[in-house]
């Protein structure tokens, strides 16, 4: 398990499978029976949505485990009838825009708060931080008044881009994941640039940022799972379907569908869809992001 | 990272900047602070407005009449409304605090004197018995005066993290040592346990609610018929597991199973189980790169030392890996209490709201009955009391926690 070591030099680590549970050097033939009984556990609901989504109506009402002949024609149905193009399409625009504001606002923030001397500094940052601790049931109902202009007099964003967008683009956790990284890097490095007569910009844009491809990585990677499952913002500030998310759409289809099992799950597969191309692809970047950040925040 | 003197502790880890050359810093930098205010302004101006404003707005909107516009000033009217009496709810919080210090009695307080021992147990247990009776006292006078629904939900919001917290952690655990002992195919597997976690929520929990159906061909339903048990209508059930298990037992000594101790609804623990799907391989991958973190001499040394596979588990594993746990169970209780998504997914008409935690009923009071002033002051009390359970936490964990 290499991938996991932790980046100060990992402690030595014999082949002794020490850690584990009492018996279980007895067989590994055992391990892998429990491990493989709890993922078929895990993965039980996958199979079903897969195998429901290309059944028939009269199928889904059986104990069929799977269809006689798979009904690709569900997912066509899905995709036009219910409009999760529309939906996909506003995801897709939606966690894009996210994510780039997120890269933008929070490079920067990060830069300042790891290599950039000001007054208030430590302050405004632990203040920053404190947001993290602040659950989203109390910030909702302010947030709705802000965005519908009822207190600062900029008009209604109800079902607009920015509503959707505008109040994820900067969040604490990623300034803090910036800063750390930041913060490694030399000091000879910036002496070299400053002699050059770059500046913080030119040096965080040329030196840094190109060094800072793990980071990135994570960065994007937390913020667009975050923002293709973001339900209850969308929820509240689209009212219609003009940009309404897969998440929202599809809860909505949950209702629209009534009986027709298979069309539900077409979409729900639809939805989840690009969020496992994405994991399988950056597996390991993405566990590790998760577990190395997740053991700092 | 620098650490600089006059800070200590963990203010040290603040400062990351490196330590400007001697010399430079004659004059003041002025441009050098633009650049850093320029810098942190977009962040800063997102977070303020969206992340730290409304945190003051709520609590202004709590002490007003609220419906979509802004009424009178009602002072704590509403928070009267919704925990019933005032001073109920400040001994229910009083209660949780005395769990604490309980804790504090036991552990720390007598520490290093002769007769400390006896004195320790003898108060922290005296202390947790008050701990006991405000909590209850305190929730019952609540019951009596207050909001019924909020107050329904915060019951089911204590089930919902009770239940599913200590299940994902422990097997979360058992899932990370059995994947440590790396045997090929480890990495497949942790992504398996992974996919939940990373799952659209709306998606899963639209999938939960076709395998928990109520119709009898549904898989849920067809496992139990396996088990030879009668299907059940999951989402759709009202009736407390207490009753639904050994309600016919209890019946035959002329006892209702009902009230707390009957357990939460078929249908909340349908959602529990789902709550377990999904975070139990999350647990499980910040456990594994904590069992990484463990250097393996300590193994080494215990087995020379005779020790057996459980005393190395109990001994090693588990207090080294405690900062992890407690991590994980801080972010658990974080995340169960104002869970939202899937409540809301899969609620069920049918279910007569018997799966509504406190953070459905803002929602509602918010969106169906746009009373915005009660919703806020209900939002309010909800972070109170997550932010007094992070606190014990950090005391009954914590400390042990940062010691490891």
């Amino acid at each position: 398990m290499p991938e996991l070591r932790s980046r100060r030099g990992a402690p030595r680590r014999g082949r002794v499978p020490v850690p584990g549970l009492p018996g279980v050097k007895a067989g590994h033939l055992l391990v892998y029976l429990a491990l493989t009984f709890g993922a078929l556990v895990s993965m039980t609901p996958f199979l079903v949505m897969i195998s429901q989504s290309l059944m028939t109506l009269g199928e889904t009402l059986t104990r069929a485990p799977w269809p006689a002949s798979p009904q690709w024609g569900n997912y066509v149905e899905a995709w036009t009838d219910a409009s999760f193009d529309r939906y996909f399409r506003n995801s897709v625009i939606i966690t894009g825009t996210t994510i780039l504001g997120v890269l933008i606002t929070c490079t920067l923030a990060g830069y300042a708060f790891a290599r950039i001397r000001f007054p208030g500094r430590n302050l405004l940052f632990t203040v920053l931080l404190a947001t993290l601790m602040i659950p989203g049931t109390v910030t909702f109902i302010p947030g709705f008044l802000l965005v519908r202009g009822d207190i600062i007099p900029w008009g209604s964003w109800l079902n607009t881009l920015p509503a959707l967008t505008v109040p994820f683009i900067s969040t604490a956790f990623i300034i803090f994941l910036f800063r750390q990284f930041f913060a490694q890097i030399p000091e000879e490095l910036w002496d070299a640039a400053r002699i050059d007569g770059a500046g913080h910009l030119r040096f965080l844009t040329t030196v840094v940022l190109p060094m800072s491809r793990p980071v990135l990585t994570t960065a994007t990677l937390l913020t667009f799972v975050h923002a293709w499952n973001e339900f209850l913002w969308p929820l509240l500030v689209t009212t219609n379907p003009t940009w309404r998310p897969l998440a929202v759409g599809l809860a909505n289809f949950i209702d629209e569908a009534g009986a027709r099992t298979h069309l539900l799950m077409a979409g729900s597969v639809i939805t989840i869809v690009p969020v496992l191309v994405l994991y399988f692809f950056t597996q390991r970047q993405f566990t590790e992001g998760i577990a190395t950040s997740g053991l700092k925040g | 990272m620098t650490w600089v003197g006059t800070l200590d502790g963990p203010m040290a880890v603040l400062d990351a900047t490196p330590r400007a050359a001697p010399g430079r810093a004659h004059r003041t930098p002025w441009g050098e602070w633009l650049t850093g205010y320029a810098f942190v302004l977009p962040a800063t101006l997102v977070i303020g407005v969206f992340g730290l404003f409304p945190i003051v707005y709520a609590l202004y909107m709590s002490v007003h009449r609220w419906r979509i516009r802004k009424g009178a000033f009602l002072g704590l009217e509403q928070y009267e409304r919704v925990v019933g009496d005032l001073g109920a709810f400040g001994v229910f919080l009083g209660g949780i605090a005395l769990i604490g210090v309980a804790h504090w009695l036991w552990t720390d307080a007598f520490r290093g004197r002769p007769s400390g021992p006896m004195l320790a147990r003898a108060s922290g247990a005296l202390v947790l018995l008050f701990a006991g009776i405000a909590f209850a006292l305190g929730w019952q006078a609540m019951r009596e005066t207050g909001d019924a629904r909020f107050l329904l939900g915060l019951t089911r919001t204590f089930y919902y993290g009770f239940l599913s917290v200590p299940v994902q952690i422990t097997l979360a655990l058992v899932i990370a040592s059995l994947l440590f002992q790396r045997l090929p195919g480890q990495q497949f597997y942790r992504m398996l346990f992974f996919l939940p976690y990373v799952t659209p929520t709306v998606a899963g929990a639209a999938v939960f609610r076709a395998m928990f159906s109520p119709r009898e061909e549904r898989l849920a339903n067809t496992v139990l018929g396996w088990l030879g048990i009668d299907p059940q209508r999951w989402l759709f059930e009202s009736r407390p597991v207490g009753q639904l298990l050994f309600g016919d037992l209890f019946a035959r000594f002329g006892v209702e199973l009902t009230g707390f101790w009957a357990g939460p609804s078929l249908a909340l623990l349908t959602i529990i189980l789902f709550g377990i799907w999904t975070y139990t391989g999350y647990n499980a991958v910040i456990f594994l790169a904590g069992l990484g973190n463990i250097p393996s001499d300590l193994y080494e040394a215990a087995e020379i030392d005779g020790a057996n596979g459980v005393q190395r588990f109990s001994q090693i594993t588990v207090p080294l890996l405690a900062p992890v746990t407690f991590y994980l169970t801080v972010l658990g209780f974080i995340g169960t209490f104002q869970a939202f998504t899937h409540l809301y997914v899969m609620r069920e008409a049918g279910a007569r709201g018997a799966a509504d935690t406190a953070s459905l009923v803002i929602f509602d009071t918010f969106y169906l009955r746009s009373e915005f002033g009660v919703a806020a002051a209900q939002s309010v009390v909800l972070f109170l009391i997550i932010l007094a359970m992070t606190l014990l936490q950090s005391r009954l964990f914590g400390r042990r926690a940062l010691r490891a």
